[in-house]
């Protein structure tokens, strides 16, 4: 896609100071086009106020926007009202505000919450912490040789005494990608409510809340080519009304007296506070983006290009690709034979690919796995095959040169 | 391949990378600490045993980059031999070497070039919590002394 590459800006910057940027990093973040930068200057130039109280221009212009935002992103993850779309900063402060609304005043001594063994610790430490604070059972969904999720075991895990099941859509480190419809079936069947970590989620498959049937789902912003500090949470409407703010403050009350205070409804009632109004114009922009190219397109050609990275580097002598089989995600990890992750990522660096080398916040799938870390690649509409190809031979110089 | 980056893997850190000096536990240890940095995962225990105030025996054990292993493994050939005192000095001398801050030549600090090869770590300011990972957890435990 190399008009797409242009729309870029990071990239002709990168070439005018003769630096190359192969940017292989896109789990972790995506870079940012042109018109996302300019729906975010043009915002704070062109129309900046605060949302929801001002009746004067630009007030009433800024709300709007925040409105339309909420709208698009309702339309981008086929939510039913917009009632059910929280702006947060990020994934990590959804999981964070469903471990303290949702979960955590239900909870009691002998519950349980399940997640997986391939959890980004984002949406492992919180609802591990509220399990200690509440004397509740942390349990583990553990992986099969494959390293897929062992769905015979998720249903042998499954009683009555688990209160929620939180699961990413893809694993940040492997790209292995859940079968959330059936995974979210067989939770329902227990009536274990299903929280999803959806942050791999958005540029691989069309998100469509309503046919996963999923209780609650998060993503960010900054992975989905939008800026940071902005991320969604969606929850079914009757979980979020019953659920207490997940922070208070201004913005969300109706009638504030010495002894009480009236909440007001979805979805603001979630959203205490000068929400991020500049990061939920950016990412509707991003929004736009994203639909203009076709995220099916989007999810093909990331997904092409980790089919043909596997075949490129099982041609390198030593190199462990992991589940390498994977269909449909763009992202894959590999170790080197005694080279360690972090000296392969310099050498990679120096040559201007920007991979990135550990644990990708995994800790409990690194010690399942046996491993200190891996080199992750993945890949975004802005990659080419050429760019693997710079991958592959740059290895194989590091190979040499090590051993 | 680019030669920066190499002149920091060069042959005396590639070396100790591949055959580090004294690595495995230790069994009769007096001082047992652990060097891990959070950020990588990058980890190593290191034993050391002292006798009538001076180190007799080193040894180490973990995982980590050439960067690290190797700073690891200088760190307890140099420290045999040595007193508290002089082990402390020679923390602060290799500290210095790698502090990209320092405006004193790595080759006004020291002749040996063991630590010199970690010179070029002054470079990549990235790498530095691998180049001191042992070194900075040893001074911290000897200064708690």
């Amino acid at each position: 896609m190399p008009l797409i590459k242009s729309e870029f800006p990071i990239f002709e910057a990168a070439r005018k100071e003769g630096r190359p940027l192969i940017f292989l990093d896109n789990a972790s973040t995506t870079q940012k086009p042109k018109c996302i930068i300019d729906a975010i200057s043009g915002f704070y130039a062109g129309y900046y106020a605060n949302v929801g109280r001002g009746s004067y221009w630009p007030a009433t212009a800024a709300s709007s926007g925040y409105d339309q935002a909420r709208e698009k992103v309702r339309a981008f993850i086929g939510a039913s009202s917009k009632k059910e779309v929280i702006f947060t900063s990020g994934t990590t402060d959804a999981v964070n505000k469903v471990v303290n609304s949702f979960l955590l005043p239900q909870l009691e001594q002998g519950d349980e919450v399940l997640v997986s063994e391939m959890e980004h610790h984002s949406n492992f430490v919180p609802w591990q912490q509220a399990c200690l604070l509440k004397g509740a059972q942390l349990k583990v969904i553990p992986l099969d040789a494959e390293l897929n999720l062992d769905l015979s075991k998720l249903a042998s895990m499954l009683t009555s005494k688990v209160k929620i099941l939180a699961i990413t859509a893809i694993s940040n480190t492997l790209g292995v990608k859940n079968d959330l419809s059936s995974i979210i079936k067989l939770a329902h069947q227990h009536n274990t409510k299903v929280f999803v970590d959806a942050a791999q989620l958005p540029l691989s498959e069309k998100v469509d809340v309503q046919d996963m049937d999923c209780d609650f789902l998060a993503f960010s912003g900054h992975k989905v080519f939008g800026p940071t500090g902005i991320g969604v949470l969606f929850g079914k409407q009757a979980l979020l009304e019953n659920m207490s703010p997940l922070a208070y403050g201004g913005g969300m009350v109706q009638q504030v007296s010495v002894d009480k205070t009236i909440m007001t409804d979805l979805p603001s009632k979630h959203e205490a506070g000068t929400p991020n109004i500049a990061g939920a114009i950016g990412l509707a922009a991003a929004i736009d983006f994203i639909n203009s190219v076709g995220v099916e397109e989007i999810g093909k050609h990331s997904a092409g290009l980790r089919k043909y990275a596997v075949k490129r580097l099982s041609e390198i002598e030593g190199l462990t690709l992991f589940a390498k089989d994977v269909k449909a995600t763009a992202i894959l990890s590999f170790t080197m034979e005694g080279i360690h992750p972090h000296d392969i990522a310099a050498f990679l660096a120096e040559k201007g690919i920007a991979v990135r080398a550990g644990h990708h916040c995994t800790h409990p799938l690194m010690h399942k796995l046996d491993i200190g870390g891996t080199v992750r690649v993945s890949f975004s509409i802005y990659n080419s095959e050429e760019e693997v190809d710079l991958l592959k031979n740059t290895l194989d110089e590091i190979r040499s040169f090590f051993l | 391949m680019n030669d920066r980056l190499k002149a920091l893997y060069k042959t005396q850190i590639l070396a100790h990378a591949k055959s580090p000096f004294n690595e495995g536990v230790l069994d009769d240890y007096t001082h047992k600490l652990q060097a891990y940095n959070p950020v990588c995962g990058d980890q190593f225990d290191l034993y050391l045993k002292f006798e009538d105030d001076i180190i007799q025996k080193t040894s180490f054990k973990g995982y980590g980059c050439a960067i690290s292993k190797a700073s690891t493994s200088v760190l307890t050939k140099q420290l045999l031999g040595k007193n508290k005192l002089e082990a402390k000095a020679l923390i602060e001398l290799f500290l210095k070497v790698i502090d990209p801050e320092n405006s004193e030549s790595p080759e006004s600090i020291t002749s040996d070039e063991e630590i010199l090869a970690f010179a070029s770590a002054r470079e990549f300011p990235e790498r530095l919590t691998c180049a001191n990972l042992a070194w900075g957890k040893l001074r911290e435990v000897l200064e708690e002394e």
